[in-house]
């Protein structure tokens, strides 16, 4: 079982690391998304502000909540591996 | 210059290209001839062989392993190994080893009354180095020349260049964006203080100079 926790160990810190840089890159996006949406509808007042205020629902938002298909992905894949591998 | 750029290119593709030619599944038109089990203490070629069974002790020097003698649908012999890959490296996830040897042995067949097989393997037959591509899967065809379709190595090199590009695309992106403006600041501020240095020590020359006899 020594092999299955060094798999799960290394696995995890990969796709964590994956999972922290992805969820930088894309609240990045986000923002930019934002901000050109302001600038294209010509909007006035506060920008910052309500770039803050649309992330902050971002924050909360399932599209956020599907960055987790990095760690759900790859377990789902191995098990599908290990079926087909040895059982099918 | 440009020479050792290119050796580096060249290398660095090669070893992408070896590597993925090792661990990809390979499928082979055979008929197994017979299966064996033998000792085997590892050297050299230690980085060839797979690990033990899994649940078994790990960090052995040598251990019985199982074999699979084929000769290829070209008349060529070929002798796979059977091993596990566990949990380990290639991710094949093989842990039916014993299955898989019962199976090959179900299917031996003679020349005379062949029963062709398609035998999933990833690896390479190398005769200097004793190595032995690792059998995965096996199965009955009607033929030997049955037509075999990789789709699971279309896939994966399809999304391994889409990742790839996907990424190279942003970090080209970034380059331009955030590095290359600082990079030129840098040279910018470096060949501005290099111009009043070479004005200041103008300056200081010409003061020595003042003492100097004319």
């Amino acid at each position: 079982m020594f092999a299955l926790g060094r798999l799960v160990v290394i696995g995890f810190v990969v796709l964590s690391i994956i999972y922290v840089v992805l969820s930088f890159y894309s609240r990045g996006v986000r923002r930019r998304k934002l901000r050109e949406q302001w600038d294209q509808e010509g909007m006035t007042g506060d920008r910052d502000a309500w770039v803050e205020e649309g992330l902050q629902d971002y924050d909360g938002s399932l599209r956020r909540k599907l960055l987790l298909g990095v760690y759900v992905v790859p377990t789902l894949l191995v098990a599908l591996i290990i079926y087909l591998t040895n059982f099918a | 210059m440009i020479y050792v750029r290119w050796a580096v290119f060249v290398l660095f593709w090669l070893f992408i290209g070896a590597f993925l030619h090792y661990t990809l599944p390979q499928h082979d038109v055979a008929r197994v001839v017979d299966t064996f089990e033998q000792r085997i203490d590892f050297g050299e070629n230690s980085l060839f062989w797979a690990s033990p069974n899994s649940g078994n002790a790990d960090l052995v020097v040598n251990r019985d392993v199982l074999f699979i003698q084929t000769v290829r649908s070209n008349d060529r012999p070929m002798v796979y190994r059977n091993e596990d890959t566990g949990w380990g490296w290639p991710p094949y996830f093989k842990f039916d080893t014993k299955n898989l040897q019962t199976e090959a042995a179900d299917l031996k067949s003679s020349k005379e009354d062949p029963q062709w097989v398609v035998i999933r393997h990833y690896g390479w037959r190398n005769e200097f180095m004793s190595i032995f591509p690792n059998a995965v899967s096996i199965r009955a065809v009607e033929g030997p020349d049955v037509r075999i379709i990789p789709w699971l190595n279309i896939i994966i090199l399809t999304v391994l260049a889409a990742l790839v590009w996907a990424i190279w695309v942003r970090w080209r992106r970034f380059r331009q964006a955030r590095i290359d403006p600082v990079l030129e600041d840098v040279s910018d501020s470096f060949e501005a203080a290099g111009d009043s240095l070479a004005e200041r020590r103008g300056r200081i020359q010409r003061w020595l100079d003042t003492w100097r006899k004319k």
